[in-house]
Order: C-alpha cells, then structure tokens, then sequence
C-alpha cells in the first residue's frame, strides 16, 4: 500500500475515518504519521465498516421476508430471527434438522416452506411452538422493520395497547354489575 | 500530577513565549536535539504540533516516538507538560 503517499490529505482523511482512527487535520508535519497509522491498520485487515454494511443488509433482507402470507410467516419469522439474532437458535428450534433447513439462503425459503413443512415439523405441537414463541416479540400484522426504527419495539405498543383495553373493559364490565351497589343504597 | 518535575512546573507556571524546545518536560538534550533536526527548534512549534493533532494523547506520543525516539516516560512527561499548560494558557 505505498500507494498511500500519493493519495490526497481528502483520501487520507477518509481512510483514517474508515478505520475509525481518531485524527486531526492531515497536514504536512502529520502526514507521515497518519500514513503508518494507516499502514498498520491496513496489515491488521480491521474491515469493520464492511461488516456493518453486512449487517444492515441482513436487516434489511429481514424486512423484506415479511412480506410473506401469514401462514408461512410462523415459519420464516423463525428462520429469519435465526439469522439476525443467533440467541434465539436455540429457544425456538428444538430439533436440529429444521434449523439446518433454515441456514439457506433467502430465495429459497418460500420455496421451500411449503414443501418442508410437513417433513421438517413431525408434530403440529412443534410447529405451533415455533409460531407462538414469535408471538412474543410480535404480533401478526406487524413488521419487523420498524424495530430498529423505533425506542420501544412495535409488538411491546401493541401489548401495551391491548392490556389497557382489557383493563378498561374489566373496569367498565365490573361498573355495570354495580347494580347490585345501588339496590343497598 | 504529585509527581511533577521542576521543569515541569517551571513550564506550566508562565506563557511559554520564546522558550526552546529543551525546556519542554521530558525533552532533554538528546531529544531536543533531534527535534530542532526535524525543524521543532521552540517549544510553541511543538505546541502547535500537539494541537494539530488536537491534543490527542496517543497520537502525539506516537508522533513523539516516531520524530525523535522517546520512550515511554519521555512521551508521557511531555504530554503532561503541554496539556497543563493548554489547560492553563489556551
């Protein structure tokens, strides 16, 4: 990379932005010093803004999943959280077969939902599991894309929305069966 | 820092006007002569180096490694040294 003695101070400058080294202003009597700075970073290979670029790519691929009809969406919802959050791995797939049918690459997997559904998943019980451990982080009609836009995930509003609606109704049920209050008065 | 040269406190103690570079904690007849080589004969020239690089301490340590071979402790007494007096001065 001796190349970098020709570059512009512009294109050290973003070089050194681009492996997040913290500088000033590349002048002469700092030059020298940015360029080994950079020398170093460059032999230790630290690519770590192509692993964010491969990163929002996923999410975005995510997105793009749901898009499915509901009945498939149990299924992908499970294989495409397997991608971007490995923790769930284990919790939603406990047999190993299925989440080896799941490490495909996209295009494949609306193909193929329909058609490893009832070889992948033996009992109904391991399937509806799948589809209600999903349930939690969100509800059905809701998109996972606004997760990463939002403070607090969309399915935690809907929750939310649902608790209080439950609760006005339990309050407003339990007002209408205080007639009984009003007779002792 | 309790422990602080005499130099050191000799510098931070007034605006360094016209010093030479030798004065600089940490700078002592070797390195300042390497220095003034390189074309940082006053102390304000490397001053200005220091703020260049925004007073980063790692980068100017490395810059003072790399232009006249300080070692570790050096480096550190000269950056204690110019930090105190742009805390005081700038």
């Amino acid at each position: 990379m001796s190349s970098l003695r020709s570059k512009s101070a512009q294109d050290i400058s973003d070089l050194l932005d681009e492996y997040r080294i913290k500088h000033g202003p590349v002048v002469d009597s700092t030059r020298s010093l940015y360029e080994k700075k950079l020398k170093e970073a460059m032999a230790k290979g630290k690519p770590k803004e192509s692993c964010d670029k491969t990163y929002y790519r996923e999410e975005e691929e995510v997105t793009y999943e749901y898009s499915t009809p509901v009945r498939s969406e149990g299924a992908v919802n499970s294989g495409s959280y397997m991608r971007s959050r490995p923790e769930w791995r284990e919790r939603e797939f406990e047999h190993e077969q299925s989440y080896s049918s799941y490490s495909r690459p996209t295009p494949e997997y609306r193909g193929r939902d329909f058609v490893d559904e009832p070889s992948m998943y033996d009992k109904p019980s391991t399937y509806s599991n799948a589809y209600m451990t999903p349930t939690p982080m969100k509800s059905p009609e809701a998109p996972k894309a606004a997760n990463s836009s939002r403070l607090i995930p969309l399915w935690v509003q809907f929750v939310f929305f649902l608790a209080v609606a439950a609760f006005l109704y339990l309050v407003f049920s339990s007002m209408e069966s205080n007639d009984s209050f009003k007779a002792i008065e | 820092m309790s422990s602080t040269s005499q130099k050191h406190k000799d510098f931070v103690a007034e605006p360094m006007g016209e010093k030479p570079v030798g004065a600089l904690a940490g700078i002592g007849d070797a390195l300042g002569g390497r220095l003034e080589e390189k074309g940082f004969d006053k102390a304000y020239v490397v001053l200005g180096q220091f703020l260049v690089l925004k007073k980063d301490e790692e980068l100017f340590r490395d810059w003072l490694k790399d232009t006249c071979r300080a070692n570790v402790k050096q480096q550190g007494d000269c950056y204690g040294c110019l930090k105190e007096w742009c805390d005081a001065f700038l």
